[in-house]
């Protein structure tokens, strides 16, 4: 009886509820039903983006509503914010089973929305000519074993970058650097040479990067690619971050904190500080450096010579030179290259094989020609596929580029390191799950002067023996 | 009379020295708390530049009103983030104080069978974190519901809040049984004890609860961001969030945004500050 | 008399339906659709069984002890030094005219509006390492050496700590100040025939009387508390060494960085367990002599 009544009682209060949130939702639905008549018979493709570059979310409306009225038969439809919050949404609809059609991401994440089930294979549905577009290797960031599973929209060189003056000042034949690079030991004497002291404080030093909190992570993964580590995998698919030699790299990156080079409070530099110290001449050299940083300084400097309030206060003008990571003992010259671009995704068991063909297309529509050509200008890079490259001549160019930053650049991304698509996901996963839970962690006390080198070495191996087995990494 | 002592005559030079020292503990705590406002609102004048990182001063460098300028033209919607924003914190916090009251009277002061059960239920729901119910939570509105990108998706879960049921249960308990019991015998039915009796001494709660809701609401980030695709849908907050870019930042625009939205807030709490002050003795009501 | 009460018992229901039925379709359910799925290998198109391996992997894992230690560290310091803070606050600020106690409330709550942008940027610069940043500078001034905030394994869960207090304590500044304005001014006129010293009357009158509002905060704040990983997320990403990792980040890590979803809920369950087991202690210690 009483059970009874109780489930009257729910029963009334479940009908009042949707009744109150139906009438709540007059306004939304209205706007909804609008749209759905709109789109009568038409494929709607959905993409979440991010802001690309600073013009990136108001182009793209124009883009897509160019290809909306070239494909009649297709929709896109696209949502924008910013970039942690687009990763954020985007793994809640991955984990809910709903996630867009396309999202922008960077391709070390290709693997795990293919471990999920959830990236699409579209080589099947692009053709010959369409793969052919794009630089080979770049285009293997997006593969994995033989699937493709998106397609490239730059490669953006993560090298450091210095102030013209102050490398002059210290000696430094930046030139000679950007054409042939550096060793390590070049490279340490070098950001000694740039330490300025004043009153027995640091004014200026040497070498400076944005290390704190998950930043942590670029610092290392940026520089142990010119370790010898280009991949944390050897060709046999065994860890190699286990190597005795990541003691000495991790001893060298110690020693530049030691000289004096680098500040010791690196940990909790953060990358807007580390902008503000290069721009109020606090570093000689920061990383991570990126090619667009050129038109970041260069824009202080207008305002500088203006005499604009709104000039970061304190700054000096800043003449930015990219410069090569440089070569620490037992590597080779690498570039690490972040290449990001659109995934394609579905959330069915079964998808429509014709909505695919859709998605494809548009992925590729973004990822070609003036939109990549637009997008890489504003970036200060080059474009990754051919068609963006022809479009980019067409393109008034930058003015005062430093033609000898563009070339550093170009020849960088040339060694870029190969993608590595042998790589099985659920090897790469757990690599990652390494790097998040040992080694970042690990490294932030290394910097911090709290964690030794052997220690952080010693708790790699530890991680390593306990996912990957016995054989499964390197040991000497 | 109060808790503190009144001191009189000659050593009324006591009460001074004691309020002048509190006072001092005060303001002192005041500046800490109210620092990042200050900051918030001189960075909202600098322009609208796209600067390589935040500007550290603690006196404006120059005085503009463009960044707010730019932050209404940014998007054709930046009326309509407000907009909604205010429907669904105004909706969300009516619901809140109506609905979370009479629960919280039904907890503190009625006795029923499964009382207990039901308030335990609802404690123990709001230690499970909400990382992991947000997915289901997420499957349920927009795949099961579909909900995504309407009012409902935004209000609906938060239309009453166990919190606020806790907090309503929590001061009702502190009211004396005996003034319930008194007008049960004049006659009153409970929909009209909790009206006539429960509301007008809870004044000062309710409208503490009234401002936390909204303003919870208000800032609220995550979920409208989730369900809202469409940007006429977005929320104020959302819309703010959208001035972040890669390794840069509009900085000034953000913070002349931030600035915006906070002014609903300051004319709320202002307008409540009322019922915050009443301090309600219950012997008044008696009379 | 009989009557009466089933008619109490009726509108006692109606009075709890609507909270109850919200909850149980936007709290209950999906809590109980993780208690599912923390025995699973969740995957969106289709989970597979695997019993207890979740929380067996979970148990064996170090690191989520060592997020448990952090995290009852970061609340048990963070939940009583906000609540002490903001109840002598409370008090403080009852000798001045209503005009001035709400400027002194308005200053204090209002800060929560600041966006949480705002805030990030202005704790970034309070903790920043070099000697320019302004905790630095201040405390250079009395002659104390640059510390590296959140930098440290030492100085970085402390730094966490303090960030918490400040930002919670408008929000139980304001509660309690409704409390005590509650008090009915007839108890202190009492008192003060009896001659009471004003540590009496807050220990005998208003420390009794506002027990309930302390058990709010104190179950809220330490549900919050242990719950909490937004701070450390921005502020330092858990670092370093793990030595700011919370709980709350670890789920959040392993839910969405690497889609062990299954996993996540089952430390989530094991979390809420904890903050349960918590929370009826406090009931448990403060109910003695709550009674009206």
């Amino acid at each position: 009886m009483k059970a009874k009544k109780m489930m009257a009682l729910l029963l009334t209060a479940a009908m009042g509820m949707s009744a109150l949130t139906g009438c709540g939702g007059g306004n939304g639905k209205e706007s909804e039903e609008g749209k759905g008549a709109d789109k009568k018979g038409k494929d709607v493709v959905t993409a979440l983006l991010p802001p690309v570059s600073a013009t990136y979310q108001d182009k793209i409306t124009e883009y897509v509503k160019a290809f909306n009225e070239e494909h009649p038969d297709v929709e896109i439809e696209v949502t924008t914010a910013s970039w942690e919050d687009t990763t954020q949404k985007l793994d809640v609809q991955v984990n809910a089973g709903s996630p867009p059609d396309i999202a922008f991401i960077g391709s070390d994440g290709v693997t795990k929305y293919l471990d999920m089930g959830m990236a699409v294979d579209i080589s099947q549905y692009l053709s010959e000519e369409q793969m052919k577009d794009f630089d080979e290797n770049v285009l293997g960031y997006f593969k994995n074993g033989d699937g493709l599973y998106g397609l490239p929209a730059y490669c953006e060189v993560q090298c450091i970058g210095g102030n013209r003056e102050f490398l002059e000042k210290a000696g430094i034949d930046w030139k000679s650097v950007q054409q042939n690079g550096w060793t390590y030991d070049e490279f340490r004497e070098a950001i000694k040479k740039g330490v300025v002291e004043e009153n027995g404080a640091t004014k200026t030093y040497g070498f400076l990067f944005a290390c704190s909190g998950v930043t942590a992570k670029d610092y290392f993964s940026i520089f142990v690619k010119n370790a010898g580590f280009p991949s944390p995998f050897n060709e046999d698919l065994k860890y190699t971050y286990t190597d005795p030699k990541m003691v000495d790299f991790l001893e060298d990156l110690r020693a530049m904190i030691d000289d004096g080079s680098m500040p010791k409070e690196l940990g909790a530099i953060d990358a807007g500080k580390r902008w503000n110290m290069m721009l109020t001449g606090q570093t000689m050299i920061t990383g991570k450096g990126l090619s667009s940083f050129e038109r970041s300084a260069a824009n202080n400097n207008e305002m500088l010579k203006n005499g604009d309030a709104d000039a970061v206060e304190g700054s000096i003008p800043v003449d930015y030179i990219v410069l090569p990571v440089p070569v620490f003992e037992g590597g080779t010259q690498n570039a690490y290259g972040a290449v990001d671009g659109y995934i394609c995704l579905t959330g069915e068991k079964k998808p429509d094989e014709e909505h695919l063909k859709n998605v494809a297309e548009a992925a590729y529509y973004l990822a070609s020609a003036e939109r990549a050509a637009e997008t890489c200008q504003e970036l200060y890079l080059k474009p990754i596929c051919e068609s963006g490259r022809t479009a980019y001549e067409a393109l008034p160019p930058i003015e005062n580029k430093n033609e000898d930053n563009t070339k550093t650049v170009e020849s960088l991304t040339k060694q870029i390191v190969p993608a590595r698509p042998d790589i099985p996901a659920e090897l790469g996963a757990k690599a990652i799950k390494i790097e998040d839970e040992v080694i970042v962690p690990k490294f932030q006390g290394l910097l911090a002067g709290e964690v030794t080198p052997e220690e952080m070495h010693q708790a790699i191996v530890d991680a390593a023996k306990e996912v990957f087995g016995e054989d499964g990494y390197v040991a000497e | 009379m109060g808790l503190f002592r009144n001191y009189y005559g000659k050593q009324k030079y006591k009460q001074y020295t004691r309020n002048g020292l509190i006072a001092m503990i005060l303001i002192i705590v005041a500046v800490i708390t109210l620092f990042p406002i200050y900051y918030m609102v001189i960075s909202s004048f600098g322009a609208p530049t796209e600067a390589g990182g935040a500007s550290y001063s603690l006196i404006p460098k120059s005085f503009s009103l463009d960044s707010y300028k730019f932050f209404f033209e940014y998007s054709e919607y930046s009326f309509r983030w407000i907009l909604n924003s205010f429907i669904v914190a105004a909706v969300v916090t009516v619901s809140n104080v109506f609905f979370a009251s009479l629960a919280g009277y039904a907890f503190a002061k009625l006795r029923f069978p499964g009382c207990r059960f039901f308030f335990f239920l609802l404690l123990v729901a709001m230690m499970v974190p909400y990382q992991v119910t947000q997915v289901p939570l997420y499957i349920l509105v927009v795949n099961v519901l579909q909900m995504q990108d309407t009012y409902p998706a935004l209000i609906a879960p938060t239309l009453v809040t166990c919190y606020n049921v806790f907090l309503a249960k929590q001061f009702f308990t502190s009211l004396p049984t005996s003034i319930i019991e008194s007008a049960k015998i004049e006659g009153c039915s409970q929909p009209q004890i909790v009206w006539k009796i429960i509301m007008p001494l809870s004044k000062t709660i309710l409208a503490v609860m009234a401002i936390m809701t909204f303003l919870g609401e208000w800032n609220t980030f995550f979920w409208p961001f989730l369900v809202c695709n469409s940007e006429q849908m977005q929320t104020i907050q959302v819309g703010l969030k959208n001035f972040s870019f890669a390794n840069t930042t509009y900085f000034a625009p953000m913070m002349a945004g931030a600035t915006i939205s906070a002014l609903p807030m300051f004319i709320l709490f202002f307008s409540l500050q009322r019922y915050f002050l009443e301090g309600v003795t219950v012997g008044a009501v008696k009379g | 008399m009989k009557k009466k009460l089933k008619k109490d018992t009726m509108w006692a229901y109606v009075f709890i339906l609507v909270p109850l039925c919200t909850f149980t379709i936007f709290t209950l359910y999906p809590v109980v659709s993780a208690a599912i799925t923390s025995f699973q290998e969740y995957k969106p198109m289709g989970s597979e069984w695997v019993g207890l391996d979740n929380y067996v992997h979970t148990l064996k894992n170090d690191l989520f002890y060592k997020a448990l230690w952090n995290t009852f560290v970061y609340a048990i310091i963070t939940v009583p030094v906000s609540m002490l803070l903001s109840f002598s606050i409370s008090i403080m600020i009852l000798p001045y005219r209503k005009k001035i106690q709400t400027v002194f409330k308005a200053a204090y709550y209002l800060p929560a509006i600041a966006s949480g942008v705002a805030l990030s940027f202005v704790w970034k610069w309070i903790y920043d390492p070099m000697s320019t940043g302004l905790l630095n500078s201040v405390l250079g001034a009395f002659g104390v050496p640059n510390q590296n905030w959140l930098g440290s394994g030492n100085t970085a869960m402390a730094s966490l700590i303090i960030m918490a207090v400040f930002a919670g304590l408008g929000q139980n500044v304001i509660i309690y100040t409704a409390a005590l304005l509650g008090v009915d001014s007839t108890y202190y006129e009492a008192a003060d025939i009896d001659g009471a010293t004003f540590w009496q009357k807050v220990r005998y009158i208003v420390w009794p009387l506002v027990k309930p509002t302390t058990v709010f905060l104190a179950i809220t704040g330490v549900i919050n508390g242990l719950q909490s990983f937004q701070n450390a997320y921005l502020m330092t990403g858990g670092g370093p060494d793990n030595a700011t990792t919370m709980a709350g980040l670890l789920i959040f890590n392993r839910a969405f960085k690497y889609f062990e979803y299954g996993e996540a809920c089952a430390q989530a369950l094991l979390l809420a367990a904890i903050i349960a087991v918590f929370s009826i202690f406090q009931f448990r210690l403060n109910s003695a002599d709550v009674e009206y």
